[in-house]
């Protein structure tokens, strides 16, 4: 064994790998320079991302229970039972999974409205570079640099019906004359989707604010000699300049939030109501305290089956142009 | 229609739109900065301060004990030192390893380019759900047949959050080495470097506002996660984004601890963005993910 190993070194040192991967071989010498820089990243990606995936689609495909966690290759081949089973809305686990799909396309949908619309004003403005701007963007950074494991509990306590700061400023106000239950029904959605475009939006507005200072000024010159106002030279220079990167800013926080279990976890616990009972945590709760891993298994690929395809659709629509136009 | 002398000059309205903007620019800042203020501000405040609910903003008396009992309610210490060293070991190995594939992937055209991109936005669609247990399962067979115990070890966990920050890192750094000319390392190499130390000697201290801003958001991917934290590291790593919701979990919620807990998490990550602001927010303005 130590021998042979020894003996591969050795072909490999001595350039002699080549006999047994005659593609690596004919690479040129600086392609296979690029390889082994990224051979570690790849390496990782395959243990912790390629080899888990297969493994979980593998296991939506059999009856891995409680009984078979120890050893869940001798579990039944149930073929697509666990699908049909988890995705028919008349059982009460496939219409809750549905109302969490939804739950989680509201949502999703939220924080991507206002996560870009304020991180687009607040770009904007600062694109205008006053003095002191670079002191604003510094300061605007903080709710995404706190971390969100804190900062979620301080907006839960925010929420608070009773004791909460936000209930006591509206009815001081005058806007609510009762306390708003913000962490229950519906509402709780509305509580959470704040909470997190809060924690979001730094990250786009300094994305966009990247954006906007990559547009050469001379664009906008000309757009006033063609006599274009303030909301011509947004219309026809800015929006259509930013194109490239509001695609994989507004991609990357759909796909994020999709997918996003720290925000719902931390703000309600192992039991939220079910208007914040997004597919993750809905997943998560199912997987592990009825231990139905097969079916919780179905419910994760139909989730990463969705993403996939919406993130297929949006790059070939959106971003594939400006990468092949970025290598030519 | 409006007569011509009525209208404002163009002075004007720039004038004008450029305070509005400002204002709108403040009410934004102070949305932003509030929850920040209130976890502090309550953190020196009494339960009874906390649950009365009428905040008086002057409020004097500074309640400094829940600085104090935080300690001893739940084991604050140890979670904080755990997520300290898992999130800024994850931060070193990850921004190398992203360092080294980030620049191979900026510099070379190499066949199966594409596929090695697609692979990197693939791994940011991946439900966490859905691979979390096949990889408990991998762990624990790892831990059978080679002996390495993964499972509730900083090793383990610091190995998943590295793999899981590591493609977005290489996107992301990928984008600044684009940014620095070759020509600069090739006359490094004419100069004598090999290509790696053309690499380390030239590439890497240019990227650094890139590095820096890559590595703040490796930190706060591992400082915050949550979902592999509660299966896979629990025990004596268990770091602080599961520990902290002990506050709640007990016979009643002590806010006022937790705030105080909260502020003292918050303030090392503080203490570097401080320390690093000029790089990170030069580097995350200018901008690695771009295409």
């Amino acid at each position: 064994m130590v021998r042979a190993s020894l003996r591969l070194r050795e072909r490999v040192t001595s350039g002699d790998l080549g006999r047994y991967l005659p593609l690596y071989s004919r690479l040129d010498e600086k392609y296979r320079y690029a390889y082994k820089l990224l051979f570690p990243a790849l390496a990782m990606m395959f243990v912790v991302h390629f080899v888990p995936v297969v493994w979980g689609v593998t296991i939506s495909f059999m009856g891995v229970d409680a009984n078979y966690i120890g050893d869940w290759t001798s579990a039944p081949f149930v073929g697509l039972e666990h699908y049909a089973f988890v995705m028919d809305p008349a059982t009460t686990i496939g219409s809750r999974y549905w109302y969490s799909i939804s739950r989680t396309a509201l949502w999703s949908f939220g924080v991507l409205v206002g996560t870009y619309v304020l991180g687009l004003t607040a770009a904007l403005i600062l694109n205008q570079g006053f003095r002191g701007s670079f002191v604003v963007r510094t300061l605007l950074l903080l709710p995404w640099i706190a971390p969100a494991i804190v900062t979620l509990n301080v907006w839960r306590m925010m929420f608070l019906s009773d004791s909460g700061i936000i209930n006591h400023a509206l009815m001081s106000v005058g806007i609510i004359d009762e306390p708003v239950f913000w962490l229950l029904g519906d509402q709780a959605l509305w509580s959470m989707t704040i909470a997190h475009v809060w924690i979001q939006f730094p990250w786009v507005m300094i994305m966009l604010y990247a954006g906007l200072q990559s547009i050469p000024q001379q664009l906008y010159e000309a757009a006033s000699i063609d006599g274009a106002g303030r909301w011509g030279k947004f219309r026809y220079v800015t929006l259509p300049q930013l194109k490239p990167v509001s695609g994989v800013v507004i991609l990357l926080m759909l796909l994020w939030t999709m997918i996003n279990f720290t925000t719902p976890y931390v703000m309600f616990g192992g039991s939220p109501p079910s208007s914040v009972e997004v597919t993750m945590v809905y997943i998560y709760n199912f997987s592990f305290r009825a231990f139905a891993f097969g079916r919780g298994a179905a419910m994760s690929v139909g989730l990463f089956v969705v993403s996939m395809v919406i993130a297929t659709i949006y790059y070939r629509r959106f971003i594939r142009s400006d990468l092949e136009a970025d290598t030519q | 229609m409006i007569p011509d002398e009525w209208r404002p000059s163009e002075e004007t309205t720039d004038r004008l739109f450029g305070l509005a903007s400002k204002g709108v620019l403040l009410t934004i800042a102070i949305w932003a900065l509030f929850p920040i203020y209130w976890m502090v501000f309550n953190s020196f405040r009494t339960r009874f301060e906390i649950v009365g609910g009428d905040p008086s903003f002057t409020e004097t008396s500074l309640h400094y004990q829940n600085y104090i009992d935080m300690w001893s309610r739940v084991d604050l210490l140890g979670y904080f030192v755990n997520s300290l060293v898992i999130a800024s070991t994850t931060t070193v190995i990850a921004l190398f390893i992203a360092c080294l594939g980030g620049y191979a992937f900026s510099r070379y055209r190499f066949p199966g380019r594409q596929y090695v991109g697609a692979s990197l936005i693939g791994t940011q669609l991946i439900p966490g759900i859905l691979i979390l247990l096949p990889m408990f399962m991998l762990f624990r067979t790892i831990h059978d047949t080679v002996g390495i115990q993964l499972i509730h070890t900083y090793q383990g966990i610091i190995f998943v959050y590295t793999t899981f920050s590591v493609p977005f890192a290489i996107w992301m750094l990928r984008g600044f080495f684009d940014t620095i000319p070759p020509s600069l390392e090739e006359a490094a190499r004419v100069d004598g470097c090999t290509r790696f130390q053309a690499l380390f000697r030239v590439v890497l201290p240019l990227a650094a506002p890139g590095i820096a801003a890559t590595g703040m958001f490796v930190f706060l991917v591992a400082f915050n996660e949550v979902l592999f934290a509660s299966v896979m590291a629990r025990g004596d790593v268990t770091p602080l984004s599961i520990g902290i919701q002990q506050f709640m979990e007990r016979d009643q919620n002590h806010w006022g601890e937790m705030m105080a807990a909260s502020t003292v998490a918050t303030l090392p990550i503080l203490l570097i963005f401080v320390a690093f602001q000029k790089p990170i927010v030069k580097g995350l303005t200018e901008g690695g993910v771009k295409q």
